[in-house]
């Protein structure tokens, strides 16, 4: 499959099922969560925490879950929500998402109030692979896109890889992780903007330049086809390997709607599916990279 | 066995431990990773040609109010792959396994029914007539009693197993297409499939669905689906099963009193990915309370007049 990115095309490949670049999958769970806090973080931004041991206690970093929007007995809105593991907290058995405002759904789910039980399935997905071999780890996410990368973020400076984050979007309001980042022991946060022209990737490019002047081992991105033609030209020049979250329109999450398939149109075949073949992906094939 | 009302249906030589399954395309083995399969009355595959096939590009899904709309394009790996990667998944699992058929001609019917006929496991076809008739300019194969009569009677002779044909509500006169099917030697008939439908976005002036066409399913279907239910039901003998919107147990029943032996649940599995399982203990429970013995018994026996009648000819007597 590619992936069809600003300047160039970048081809990915499907995390395998065994070797070093074996994604760990535990198995879903569908459970009534419920609202352990709902706030607004931003402008258009909002920080759901559901009590979900279950899921809290098995995520890894790149899963995702599907949140049921309507509330028990109500039949709409028909479909849930893909939405990407921000963090987890194993101690107090919660799973938070982070979501923007954007229509009909989202502005619904504004309204669950503490307590409630809300429908989830999770955790799904292959999430991102951390090898030992990776010392430091450079994380590229714009707008939403960084909701993927943050607990990345977390389980990477929690085992001492050295962690560049930076953090992309339109304007100041919707940026999406610098204090998470920072809190976590990210050892430098760039935070880029459109509304300045920090955002532009030749200015950006210089900045990734300087701050991998040490080298990096892995590029880690979601949210922007830009930012993943930015990674890929940083692991030609450096072998470093890129691996990316896609987001797509999903119904079911697990790999039978097909909704969400990722092939190219014209193709006797649906691989992969961004649900159950990723929603991680690598560039280039991990198959070519020695183990 | 325990107490309780009878929750068993049959649908031609077909006994179905409960009257609840998946509407073809919302369903796959993979939802047996949250969902108890075992519980269900059967399953029913996505649908399946002779040929692999790709599906439509990309967007494929959109929300509407109170349904969904989606234009998949029934990709399909073709009889061989299905047989021998995906049928065994469902076969994993108890309930009967029903395999839907497809095709764009009448021919690729025939071929698809010649290849799965007598495949071990397969209980039953659903033909799926919803597809565009490539030998009719597109119009649903299904939106023509003769081609409707031909495709079946087809299949019927090929197939060792019963033969259900799925309608479409895309047509002038369901109860035609409905007679049609039984003329073909239908066993069954499943009731309905998606209304045809689009959805535009006039901020981007795009259409909102990569197919720009799509199939619109949900809630928001079920009046048009119980219509459909039981004109098709009054004008057959055969067993009708109900198909659209169903969300919970009143649906259910509604389905059930219009004429449906039994139901198929489709976009509500995507909203509550429980819902089948939720419906088979909801029904047991329901009919327990209304002291209905068996689910048969409330077959096609809607009270057609309306439910303010009785309000109206008291206030009459008044």
């Amino acid at each position: 499959m590619s992936v069809q990115a600003e300047r160039r095309s970048v081809p990915l490949a499907r995390l395998p099922d065994s070797g070093p670049f074996a994604p760990v999958v535990p198995p879903p769970v569908l459970v009534e969560a419920p609202v352990a806090d709902h706030r607004r973080v931003a402008a258009q931004y909002w920080r759901l925490s559901l009590a979900a041991p279950d899921i809290a206690r098995q995520a890894r970093p790149g899963q995702f879950v599907m949140l049921t929007v309507a509330r028990p007995g109500e039949p709409a809105p028909v479909l849930p929500r893909p939405m990407a593991i921000y963090g987890v907290d194993s101690a107090r058995g919660t799973v938070d998402v982070v979501y923007r405002v954007v229509g009909e759904g989202t502005s619904r789910l504004t309204g669950w109030r503490p307590g409630e039980p809300m429908v989830t399935v999770g955790p799904l997905g292959r999430g991102f692979v951390l090898r030992e071999t990776m010392k430091r780890i450079l994380l590229l996410g714009r707008g939403i896109g960084t909701c993927s990368l943050t607990s990345l973020a977390a389980e990477a400076c929690a085992q001492g890889v050295r962690v560049v984050a930076v953090a992309s979007a339109r304007n100041p309001d919707a940026l999406i992780g610098p204090d998470d980042y920072r809190a976590y022991g990210v050892e430098e946060v760039i935070d880029v903007v459109d509304s300045d022209g920090s955002s532009a990737v030749d200015v950006l490019a210089a900045r990734l330049d300087a701050a991998c002047a040490d080298g990096v081992d892995e590029i880690f991105v979601c949210g922007s086809g830009r930012l993943l033609a930015a990674a890929a030209d940083i692991a030609d020049r450096t072998g470093a390997g890129v691996q990316v979250s896609l987001e797509a329109h999903m119904a079911c999450g697990l790999g039978f709607c097909h909704g969400c398939a990722a092939g190219r149109p014209g193709l006797p075949h649906e691989t992969p599916l961004v649900c159950a073949d990723g929603p991680v992906f690598r560039y280039p094939d991990p198959a070519a990279v020695p183990a | 066995m325990s107490e309780g009302p009878d929750l068993r249906v049959r649908i031609g030589s077909l006994e179905l431990a409960n009257p609840v399954m998946p509407a073809s395309g919302c369903f796959g083995p993979e939802l047996g990773q949250i969902v108890d399969l075992n519980s269900l009355g059967a399953l029913v595959t996505k649908t399946v040609f002779a040929d692999p096939r790709s599906g439509n590009p990309a967007h494929r899904l959109d929300e509407t109010y109170g349904g969904m709309l989606n234009s998949v394009g029934i990709p399909s790996d073709g009889a061989e792959a299905f047989v021998e990667r995906l049928l065994p998944r469902y076969l994993a699992w108890s309930p009967p396994t029903i395999v839907s058929i497809g095709g764009l001609t009448v021919e690729e019917y025939f071929d698809a029914a010649d290849r799965l006929a007598g495949v071990p496991g397969i209980a039953a076809f659903e033909v799926n007539v919803s597809c565009p008739n490539l030998e009719a300019g597109g119009l649903e194969i299904g939106a023509v009693p003769e081609i409707v009569e031909r495709v079946i009677a087809g299949v019927v002779a090929r197939s060792p197993v019963p033969v259900i044909a799925k309608l479409t509500p895309n047509v002038t006169s369901i109860a035609a297409i409905a007679r049609a099917a039984e003329a073909g030697g239908a066993t069954a008939l499943s009731a309905v499939n998606a209304l045809q439908g689009m959805a535009v976005d006039a901020r981007t002036r795009r259409a909102r669905i990569g197919a720009t066409t799509a199939g619109l399913t949900g809630p928001a279907i079920k009046p048009i689906a119980l219509r459909c239910v039981w004109q098709a039901s009054r004008a057959v003998s055969i067993p009708v099963i109900g198909i659209g919107g169903i969300a919970d147990v009143d649906d259910a029943l509604e389905f059930l009193l219009a004429g449906a032996s039994a139901i198929q649940v489709g976009s509500a599995t995507f909203t509550r990915p429980d819902t089948m399982v939720r419906l088979v203990d909801g029904l047991r429970q329901r009919l327990a309370e209304e002291g209905v013995a068996s689910v048969g018994e409330l077959v096609g026996t809607l009270d057609t007049r309306s439910s303010e009648h009785d309000l109206v000819t008291a206030s009459a007597a008044g």
